[in-house]
């Protein structure tokens, strides 16, 4: 793991001949900017460099509208950035079944079924019909969804809707994961349940994971590697001390775990009350 | 939760048919009322539209009628369909053609279309050709412009998902836009089923005098009110039948919906 901090030249971004070693995912010196309606542009990414070597898990943290999910795309390929390089294995994103992409809003196709969801992300596989159902197969049991293979997803709840999304994302047998906000959306039991098996399931193939979210716990139990954003720009990139297998109980009585979640806590605060745009902006809420 | 289980109670469907066939005595008692009771025999009572509706049968002119209005129902119908759905699919997946057309689909749409009937005459004569051309006119509308709103409306987040996975135009195409259009689709048909019903009668009353618009004016003029009911009620379980399938279809292709 080489964490960058923004503005670090990267010397290793991509040949041909180096991709075997290449880190999984480089991000140099990466801007985007999105036109708004009333004409101007608003900033996602400014000058973001960094750099995440395979198999490792690395959750993106920071207030909303920070560009985190901006770093997804174009980590997957679905948008270009403006300036700078992003590569995958010493070449550019290209969307596939190589890069698994888990929506926060599910995105299941609602006349699908759930098997018809898993099935039409390996379509560009080079499969037969009847390889492409058992592999759909074999993942929907792997999130414990064999039972609902022929239901539909408005008959499911959030967090098997999820589910069914994750096994998507697996299915491809990707090499790498993007995750954005992906329980977000769930009750706090169904989101602790559900990092349990996601890290279950990440153990077995141990994909690179870029993975974001709001919540502070869920960036540290999860990730190997922390990184903070704000308005485009990466603030800090953290490696997390804590052994593995991590569990949140115990985790929440670790010295190092506490230390860190109250460093990452105070800066978010601090970063949103002074955030112009944010609706804390300028209010006396230090402790 | 009592109340509001009472509320909104499913009831079996023998429930319903019976309080459907309740409700059709009602009917049948309350036209056999206005029957007696209106001067001059304007309405005719339900006995009396049966023996008419036999006798229209037994001389064939109801046969006869039927089959010419729904010849040019469906005729006029089935060419609107294979017009709006391939265009409406094509104003949606290519943006500017969409754009282009638009603004002169809707004004063809709010303009009244019986207006261009007098054009269709001088054209087309007076004779099936005509008729059926009417009646494809009042169709296409509704069913073009909800397949063009259905493949415009397609969800964008669905649309990236299917980017994500590796999907090409094509397959995003075939498996996010189109079946997201249906349920449009299948309101402008509707829509459509409705309108070109309307404009079968209209096409013929004014053109040539034919089919169940002609026995209509027929009855209707010389006050054979008895006859005038059973035609009203033979268009009637057209539009019934033709809608009522739609609805089937409807049910079938969104299964997924419960």
């Amino acid at each position: 793991m080489t964490p960058l901090a923004a503005g670090t030249p990267i010397e290793h971004a991509g040949t041909a001949n180096t991709a075997a070693r290449a880190p999984q995912l480089v991000f140099d010196h990466v801007n985007k900017a999105f036109g708004r309606s009333d004409g101007s542009s608003a900033l996602a990414l400014a000058d973001v460099s960094l750099s995440i070597d395979d198999h490792k898990f690395v959750a993106v943290i920071g207030p909303s509208g920070c560009g985190k999910t901006t770093l997804l795309r174009i980590a997957n390929g679905l948008i270009a950035p403006d300036s700078g390089t992003v590569s995958v294995k010493g070449r550019p994103p290209v969307p596939g079944p190589d890069t698994g992409f888990v929506f926060q809003g599910f995105r299941l196709i609602p006349w699908a079924t759930v098997l018809g969801n898993v099935e039409f992300a390996l379509e560009t596989l080079d499969l037969s019909a009847s390889e492409r159902r058992d592999r759909a197969n074999t993942y929907l049991e792997l999130v414990g969804l064999t039972r609902w293979a022929t239901s539909y997803p408005g008959q499911l709840s959030g967090g098997m809707k999820q589910r069914v999304a994750l096994a998507r994302a697996l299915a491809g047998e990707p090499q790498m994961l993007l995750m954005d906000e992906p329980f977000a959306s769930l009750d706090a039991q169904t989101r602790e349940l559900m990092q349990i098996e996601l890290l279950h399931i990440w153990n077995r193939r141990k994909p690179t994971v870029l993975f974001v979210t709001h919540s502070v716990d869920e960036a540290l139990l999860l990730a190997d590697t922390v990184v903070l954003m704000s308005t485009g720009r990466i603030l800090e990139v953290i490696d997390v001390p804590l052994a593995r297998p991590r569990q949140l109980d115990a985790a929440r009585s670790d010295q190092d775990f506490i230390t860190l979640r109250n460093h990452l806590w105070n800066r978010i605060r601090d970063l949103v009350l002074t955030d112009p745009a944010s609706a804390f902006f300028g209010r006396e809420l230090n402790q | 939760m009592a109340s509001a289980s009472r509320t909104n109670q499913e009831y079996s469907a023998l429930t319903i048919a019976a309080t459907r066939i309740g409700f059709l005595i009602l009917l049948l008692a309350l036209w056999w009322l206005a029957s007696i009771n209106v001067a001059r025999n304007i309405i005719p009572s339900p006995l009396a539209t049966y023996h008419a509706a036999g006798r229209l049968f037994s001389e064939g002119r109801l046969q006869q009628g039927l089959l010419d209005s729904v010849t040019v129902y469906l005729s006029g119908y089935g060419i609107a369909i294979l017009i709006a759905i391939p265009l409406g699919v094509a104003m949606g997946a290519f943006n500017l053609f969409g754009r282009t057309l638009e603004i002169y689909v809707y004004a063809l749409s709010a303009t009244p279309r019986v207006a261009f009937i007098p054009l269709i005459i001088v054209l087309l004569g007076l004779g099936i050709e005509a008729k059926v051309f009417i009646v494809m006119l009042g169709a296409v509308m509704p069913i073009l412009i909800n397949t063009y709103a259905g493949v415009r409306q397609a969800d964008p987040e669905l649309i990236e998902m299917a980017r994500s996975v590796g999907a090409g135009r094509l397959r995003i195409f075939s498996r996010i836009v189109i079946p997201g259009a249906i349920p449009y689709v299948i309101v402008g048909l509707r829509l459509g089923a409705t309108i070109g019903l309307i404009n079968t009668v209209v096409a013929e009353l004014y053109t040539a005098v034919s089919g169940l618009g002609g026995l209509l004016a027929i009855y209707g003029n010389t006050f054979r009110m008895a006859e005038y009911f059973v035609i009203v009620l033979c268009l009637a379980a057209i539009g019934v039948v033709v809608t009522e399938s739609l609805r089937i279809i409807e049910n079938r292709l969104g299964r997924w919906r419960d």
